[in-house]
């Protein structure tokens, strides 16, 4: 069965943790630090969008909603300068969570294709209204004016190298999360659900409310992903909230891998180099960046750590087991 | 423990099951078994909530469960083996026969523990071991022989606890080596569990080996019921038989 | 919110006809666009997300024909056919590989191929936008109608892609082609059982698909400036029509891209930020209360 030890998975994250904080005194490149930092964001988008794609089979066309819900409520609060950094931080995740109950109670009953465009046809609502509601939001320009930041616990989040290390810290935290949720009994109903939704209905387990409770965890995730984008770049903008984004956040999961995982994590770093490697080479951004996709999506046919474990499985026995959180049945469907 | 009474079932005019009438007695084994078309699935599937039945009752433990919702029958304790194995693709075998067993024991829904937890673990132990599963343990369920598949889709059912296990075709798509096999975990896992089997099945052989009663369906109702023997001694089923043999060329 | 606006807009005879106009242009443009997307899903069972792309080709395609010719007829042909080869190959050479897979599989390499197309527009015609000009024939003073007034090209524009739609018409319900193309849609297995060979008639689809597509573009280069992400905007909205028009109905998308278009143009009186929320909160409401769509039928 599956090494699901805590243990590991805890050793893991320490360690990952240690080694990020100590990178900035080994190597003064800013960019590096922003680069994780910006990766965190969008890594926590495209891992928490997986829990609801890979690990559920639920494909929801509107997982940005929550990165820009959370990234709006943060910023506004502190611009109200009502709140300490913490508390605006709580706050956005419950507002973000209940948002996703509310828009989760009514799209996980529908199935496949129809979740996907309800969610995305909720999104692209919460744009437009971002877009009209000018007084709150400021329309198109976004939010400017900065996001205060008041020290709290001695972490001053208006230094990059205090944001680089509690962006690592959340982002860790939120993995840690998910690996304990993707590794409990609950994730195996999930993907009970995902495989075979009429026979698990038939065990008895109560699909709607799984999958409402998955919607509503993947959206506060991403909502966590908004919060740190919004620091990362002191403000929340209409974009955040485009269908684009939740397509970016689809496409950092199939580059990656929607079986392993860290696929998407993985995916979000692969797609972000890419992106920065081709501006800075070329001005054809989409004719390079298009072509690459293409190979991925024709030649290699599945993400990248997927494929490694496809490679590395191929060389153990044709049907040996693997140890991860199950195969994506995604594939084989109608 | 489950009786059929006065059962009915039409679909646009065609009598599928037609004012039938069963006893199943607690902890018996009984094969069912009729010519296609004989209303055998249609049974099945009225018993376990799929289909709702016209008329008539279906008692299961002293409660009347006909029209009932399927979950709500599972509930009460009725398991089914399907005719095309219906698994979790991408779970093992152990995964998927621990997950159910933790979902019958309402614990599907745990996220702050690690899965498995230990007891479930262990009944999904005996199960594997009592259906001989335990050599694939470690095999995706969509990676596994036919047999093997059928046979996890008997485990996932057992899993349930059920009082009463269906088990529609549980050989079919087998060849006759595969079938013994298959047929004495039946057997061996309706001695170990003891709880009320009934199963339909085409091969003659192996009903007659290891039923206790048989019942024999034609056009949905009863044809004959009884001991082996004596239902295979009987002229009226030897007729439908027979006349299945001259449409279909088999018996 | 521009109620008072809007009132005053529905209180005018000529408002509410040069309203209804705009609206129709709109409309019968996505209708055509969404027919594609509709038609190709109904089918094959693939989301065809390049489709804004098809378009936008269609119209650069039509820019260079007429530049070329002088001739706006041909630009149309161009423009159509152009799209219908390419439309072809596409789907021969990328999207016929991944049939089986899973939708974000096919979302990706049409997303790949968004931005491949994009980029050699840019290349080819430049990144400034592109004005195709109103062709000579309709150089034409308004037509006065019900109190308000049309550019003749408008009307032309509404006249022809009705012709198109019910040219479609008749080939799905009319012709041998379409009774394969129907009855692919309800099972495709039988189909190709029947010893119908599968990969033309899929080519044949996509390319038809693509044909409306493109033929959109051109007939809307004359009202709308070219730009590379012209596809993009179209895209969303011939999604909108063909989810509220219900998947695989073509009659459903001419309804809905007609209902889009006529609540876009008083929508942008009324409600001028809100114009695309106005389109989303019709496709929610569609996908809660009737998810199938206004003329949708349930593919099993």
């Amino acid at each position: 069965m599956m090494s699901n030890t805590l243990y590991r998975d805890v050793a893991v994250s320490v360690f990952v943790l240690l080694a990020l904080i100590t990178l900035p005194f080994a190597s003064d490149n800013l960019g590096v630090r922003d680069f994780i930092i910006f990766v965190s964001a969008y890594g926590l988008l495209a891992m928490s969008l997986n829990l609801l794609i890979g690990n559920t089979g639920m494909i929801s066309f509107g997982h940005g909603m929550f990165f820009a819900s959370g990234a709006y409520a943060f910023a506004l609060m502190m611009q109200s300068g009502q709140f300490s950094i913490p508390a605006a931080f709580l706050l956005s995740v419950l507002s973000s969570a209940a948002l996703a109950l509310v828009i989760g109670a009514i799209c996980v009953r529908l199935k496949e294709i129809y979740f996907a465009f309800l969610t995305l046809a909720f999104q692209m609502l919460i744009h437009s209204i971002i877009l009209s509601w000018v007084s709150l939001t400021g329309g198109d320009q976004g939010l400017v004016g900065g996001i205060p930041r008041p020290p709290f616990l001695g972490i001053d989040l208006s230094d990059n190298l205090h944001l680089y290390i509690f962006s690592c810290a959340i982002l860790l935290a939120c993995v840690f999360a998910m690996r304990q949720l993707v590794t409990s009994p609950f994730g195996y109903t999930l993907r009970m659900i995902r495989d075979n939704q009429e026979r698990a209905a038939f065990l008895g387990i109560d699909v709607f409310r799984m999958k409402l409770i998955v919607f509503v965890i993947a959206g506060s995730i991403a909502s966590v992903g908004g919060i740190i984008l919004a620091l990362f770049v002191s403000g929340a903008y209409p974009n955040f909230a485009f269908w684009t984004t939740s397509g970016e956040a689809i496409f950092m999961i199939m580059l990656g891998g929607t079986v392993t995982f860290l696929g998407p994590l993985i995916g979000a770093i692969i797609l972000t180099m890419l992106s920065d490697f081709v501006t800075v080479y070329t001005e054809h951004y989409g004719l390079v960046l298009g072509s690459i996709i293409l190979l991925f999506a024709l030649v290699l046919r599945r993400g990248m750590l997927d494929s490694i474990l496809e490679f590395w499985d191929r060389r153990r026995a044709p049907s040996a087991s693997h140890e991860l959180a199950g195969e994506a049945a995604v594939d084989a469907r109608d | 423990m489950l009786a059929i009474e006065g059962l009915q079932k039409s679909f646009g005019g065609v009598k599928a099951v037609s004012d039938l009438n069963l006893r199943f007695p607690p902890g018996s084994i009984t094969a069912v078994i009729g010519p296609n078309g004989a209303g055998k699935t249609t049974l099945f599937n009225l018993i376990t909530g799929h289909l709702r039945p016209d008329h008539g009752r279906i008692i299961l433990g002293g409660e009347d469960i006909a029209g009932l919702h399927r979950v709500e029958i599972v509930r009460r304790g009725i398991g089914r083996g399907f005719q095309v194995a219906s698994l979790f693709s991408s779970l093992s075998v152990e995964e998927a026969i621990t997950a159910t067993v933790l979902s019958h024991r309402g614990q599907a829904g745990i996220i702050l523990r690690r899965f498995p937890l230990a007891t479930s673990q262990a009944r999904a132990e005996e199960i594997m071991s009592l259906l001989g599963l335990l050599d694939v343990r470690s095999v995706l369920s969509r990676n596994l022989s036919h047999g093997d598949q059928k046979l996890l889709d008997i485990g996932l059912a057992l899993a349930l606890e059920p009082r009463v296990l269906l088990l529609d075709e549980p050989t079919a798509g087998m060849g006759p080596d595969e079938r013994w096999q298959m047929i004495e975990k039946v057997q061996r896992l309706w001695r170990s569990e003891r709880m009320t089997l009934v199963f339909v099945e085409h091969d003659m052989d192996i009903v007659f080996k290891i039923a206790e009663t048989v019942r024999v369906l034609r056009g949905g109702t009863v044809l004959a019921e009884g001991v082996p023997d004596e239902v295979r001694r009987n002229p009226a089923v030897i007729e439908a038989y027979l006349g299945v043999v001259h449409e279909e060329g088999r018996l | 919110m521009e109620l008072e606006t809007l009132a005053a807009c529905v209180a005018s005879m000529s408002c509410v006809v040069t309203q209804i106009i705009s609206g129709l242009i709109i409309g019968v443009l996505l209708f055509l666009v969404a027919s594609g997307v509709t038609l190709i899903f109904g089918v094959l069972k693939v989301i065809n997300f390049a489709h804004g792309s098809f378009y936008m080709l269609g119209a650069y395609l039509a820019y260079t024909a007429y530049v070329v010719t002088g001739s706006y007829t041909v630009a149309i042909v161009v423009g159509a056919l152009g799209v219908a080869l390419f439309g072809i190959l596409f789907e021969r050479f990328f999207i016929s590989r991944v049939y089986g897979s899973n939708v974000l599989m096919q979302l990706l390499v049409c997303y790949a191929f968004i931005l491949i197309l994009d980029d050699a527009v840019k290349i080819i015609w430049g990144s400034e936008y592109l004005s195709m000009g109103m062709p000579d024939a309709f150089r034409l003073p308004p037509i006065r109608i019900g109190g308000g007034f049309a550019p003749p090209f408008y009307l032309f524009l509404i006249a022809i892609a009705i012709a198109i739609g019910f040219a479609l018409w008749v080939i799905v319900e009319r012709t041998r082609f379409g009774k394969i193309v129907r009855a692919a849609a309800h099972n495709g297995d039988m189909v190709s059982a029947l010893g119908i060979r599968t990969p033309y008639l899929y080519a044949a689809v996509f390319g038809l698909g693509s044909l409306l597509a493109g033929a959109a573009g051109a007939l809307a280069g004359p009202v709308r400036s070219l730009t590379p992400g012209m596809g993009f905007s179209i895209l969303i909205m011939s999604f909108v029509v063909t989810v509220v028009g219900g998947m695989g109905s073509i009659a459903g998308a001419f309804v809905a891209a007609l209902l889009i278009g006529v609540t876009r143009s008083f929508g942008s009186i009324g409600f001028p930020l809100f114009v695309d929320g106005l389109m989303f909160l019709i496709m929610t409401l569609v996908l809660i209360f009737k998810p199938t769509g206004l003329f949708g039928r349930r593919f099993a």
